[in-house]
């Protein structure tokens, strides 16, 4: 019993402390960055948004500056971010671009360097790289550090993870698939449609099947372009290794997914893993926190995720699809700083774990290593940590648009049997070559493959 | 002329310079810019606009454009279908309608309320609608044991099902216009051709439909051109695919200018579309002028 009130008296004791801790921790700014002027942020309308608008809150109650955000939907972003620094006096004073979109603002000219706002700014080295996504070197026309100015900031980064339902491959005997094989094996076991399908991945046109298939491509040690980090632009994208991908990716759809897997787009593909309908799926690490979503999902708490499987040689892939934030260079001076007053106070680690915490993914590794990673509704973490080794940026040139149409229309089309995978990529090799012969790139292409 | 006549005519022809102002500022200089970007390529280096003009490389891209044919292809295919469609159903609706003897304008209201919905709820609807595993329409096909369908990822039936959603969409457009006239129809007339012992078949076919011929002509125009220009309903429910499927031209256009940024290439296949535009306007004229002729 009189253990019993000393616990009572112990908890309550607790319980004030926190309460007295609470505000001063909240109103204690994570690092001084000063008064500043309002800003305004362009920023998606994503699955991560309101974890960020979380986050925006809490900085803005530290720290009494104000934040605006233009929430957009993801259509309209890049119009609304190319009419902001193509007038000549921005509307925003960050903005968030997807990194398919950062080469175009970084080679016009259209961001400010981080540096250049302020010679002492430098990103604390917990922050990921995400391949350099954030650098430009003018003279290479290439995303590096090395010898690159810093443009931006990882704001989010993305990357593919393996999902699989642990309750239905333990009951099915299997363990989570290592290689991409060992997914076909188990989804044509688990697959009995129209009830389960085995696998889900996106199949539709455009960026959809482009993003999912390049990991498998980059699994079985194939690329689109030789070393375009070193300027040279030879077109490798019928080789016989891209060939097994693609075949082994529309085998994977075609004997796994649902038969509409021609035009099986994000939505679709966290819709069948939320209602149980797909026990593996291929997704993005943003998705998890909606499969945690009770209101969302039917498989709370059943989802687990590993990196992306190996190929047959043992090597893995995973393409990089993150946010970038960026400081429009025809923004006032006064809002340039404000803006970058924000980014240093973003990256610091009590700002990352606050918004892990709100459902975002954090951009420094410190978060990965703390004991969040460690909470069941977190435990996404180890397998994305894994996953940034291998992870890398694919298309990070000029050309990088045009290149995702193309490989998205014939990848697509080779699924749906419009084509044959080796015609497909012969056309793809073909009309890639084109683009950059008409870039004046140093370019050129494999024989083509026997159709 | 005397001089109060010859400052009256000055007068006039001076008081149309703000609408010839206006005309040139609102039409002619975004006309003239199109033709002048159709003949560039546009790109934006160190915050600034570099146009070279490359009429060749433009036209060479136009010619070689491998998704522009099917485009093409599926955009004839989808106004041929759909404004047919739309025009049969409105004509035959506007007739059942108009010779309801109660309740005409509680029907009349709810039969325009699909045109009240914005496209893009529309394009989510629909696409809900047509969802495989969860649809309505295919869990209505299941219930009776038949086998689901692959309304919107089979490459045989995605741009029927496009095309149905803009028969859905724009059949109480053409409804009205048609319903309208059917109103305005000279009463005595038809009543004599029944006194005269016309059926109701003959009735319509004899009578209503060749004085309701301008109407439809009118109807028939509109859609046309709105048909060739549709957008936002493709563009949410299959982005053009699977593969070319129901890739339609403003849909390439939309691609071209906006995701590849290809600002000049895009200008020429703007200027494409107008003139296609166009010379289908002025041969649907002539082929109406000559069958009112008739």
């Amino acid at each position: 019993m009189h253990n019993r009130k000393i616990s009572r008296v112990l908890v309550l004791a607790a319980a004030l402390a926190v309460a007295a801790i609470t505000p001063a921790v909240a109103q204690k700014p994570f690092v001084e960055v000063g008064k500043q002027p309002p800003i305004t942020i362009l920023v998606a309308s994503t699955p991560w948004y309101p974890a960020f608008e979380k986050v925006v809150g809490l900085y803005e109650q530290q720290t009494g500056n104000q934040i605006k955000l233009d929430t957009t939907p993801f259509g309209g972003m890049l119009e609304k971010a190319r009419n902001a620094v193509r007038t000549g006096k921005s509307p925003y004073d960050l903005m968030m671009l997807d990194t398919q979109w950062t080469i175009e603002f970084y080679e016009g000219g259209f961001v400010s360097p981080l540096k250049e706002i302020d010679a002492a700014f430098d990103l604390p080295k917990e922050v990921m790289s995400f391949g350099d996504s954030g650098y430009w070197n003018a003279q290479k026309r290439w995303r590096t550090a090395d010898g690159g100015k810093l443009m931006a900031y990882t704001v989010l980064g993305n990357v593919q993870l393996l999902y699989y339902r642990a309750d239905v491959l333990k009951q099915a005997g299997l363990a989570p698939p290592k290689t991409w094989g060992d997914v076909l094996a188990a989804c044509t076991k688990l697959n009995d449609p129209p009830k389960t399908y085995g696998f889900v991945a996106r199949g539709e046109k455009g960026n959809g099947i482009r993003y999912d298939w390049q990991s498998v491509m980059l699994a079985e040690g194939a690329s689109v372009v030789k070393d375009p980090a070193a300027g040279d632009f030879t077109v490798t994208i019928n080789s016989a290794q891209a060939k097994a991908a693609l075949d082994l990716y529309i085998d994977l759809l075609k004997r796994c997914g649902p038969p509409n897997y021609g035009s099986l787009g994000q939505g679709d593909v966290i819709q069948l893993l939320a209602t149980g309908k797909a026990p593996m799926g291929d997704v993005v690490t943003a998705a998890f926190a909606s499969f945690e979503d009770p209101a969302k999902s039917a498989v709370v708490g059943k989802l687990e995720t590993v990196p992306l499987p190996a190929g047959r040689n043992g090597g893995q892939g995973a393409v990089i699809g993150n946010w970038n934030a960026v400081i429009p260079k025809d923004a006032p001076d006064a809002q340039k700083k404000a803006a970058l007053a924000f980014s240093r106070w973003f990256v610091t680690y009590d700002a990352q774990r606050a918004f892990a915490q709100a459902g975002g993914i954090p951009n420094r590794s410190d978060v990965y290593t703390s004991d969040l990673a460690k909470e069941s509704r977190l435990r996404w973490m180890p397998a994305y940590l894994e996953t940034q080794k291998f992870a890398r940026q694919e298309l990070g040139y000029a050309e990088g648009a045009l290149v995702e149409q193309i490989l998205g229309l014939r990848l697509n089309q080779a699924l749906i049997g419009e084509m044959s995978s080796s015609k497909a990529l012969n056309t793809a090799a073909k009309e890639i070559e084109e683009l950059f012969k008409k870039n004046a790139r140093k370019t050129g292409s494999l024989p083509p493959l026997p159709e | 002329m005397s001089p109060g006549a010859l400052a009256n005519r000055t007068f006039r022809h001076w008081s149309l310079l703000p609408a010839v102002f206006l005309f040139a500022v609102l039409t002619l200089y975004p006309l003239v810019n199109l033709v002048r970007m159709s003949v560039s390529t546009i790109e934006f280096t160190q915050g600034t606009e570099d146009w070279r003009f490359t009429p060749r490389a433009n036209f060479a891209q136009l010619a070689a454009d491998d998704v522009l044919r099917p485009a093409l292809v599926n955009t004839l295919i989808f106004v041929a279908v759909s404004v047919a469609a739309e025009i049969v159903i409105g004509l035959a609706l506007a007739i059942a309608v108009a010779g309801l003897s109660r309740g005409k304008q509680w029907v009349r209201t709810a039969m325009i309320l699909p045109i009240l919905v914005p496209p893009v709820a529309i394009g989510s609807m629909w696409k809900l609608m047509y969802n495989y595993d969860f649809g309505i329409f295919n869990q209505a096909l299941t219930a009776v044991g038949a086998m689901p369908v692959n309304w919107l990822g089979s490459t045989q039936l995605a741009l029927g099902s496009v095309i149905v959603v803009d028969i859905w969409h724009w059949v109480p457009f053409v409804f009205l216009i048609l319903f309208a006239a059917v109103e305005g129809l000279p009463v005595d007339l038809l009543e004599a051709a029944r006194v005269d012992g016309a059926t109701r078949s003959q009735v319509v076919w004899r009578i209503m439909i060749p004085l309701l011929r301008p109407a439809i002509v009118v109807a028939f125009l509109f859609r046309s051109i709105l048909a060739f220009k549709v957008f936002d309903e493709v563009f949410l429910l299959t982005s053009g695919g699977p593969g070319t499927a129901t890739e339609l031209v403003n849909l390439h256009l939309y691609k071209v200018f906006f995701e590849q940024n290809q600002l000049g290439y895009g200008a020429l296949l703007s200027l494409a579309v107008i003139a296609a535009i166009v010379a289908f306007l002025m041969v649907a004229r002539r082929a109406s002028a000559a069958v009112q002729a008739r």
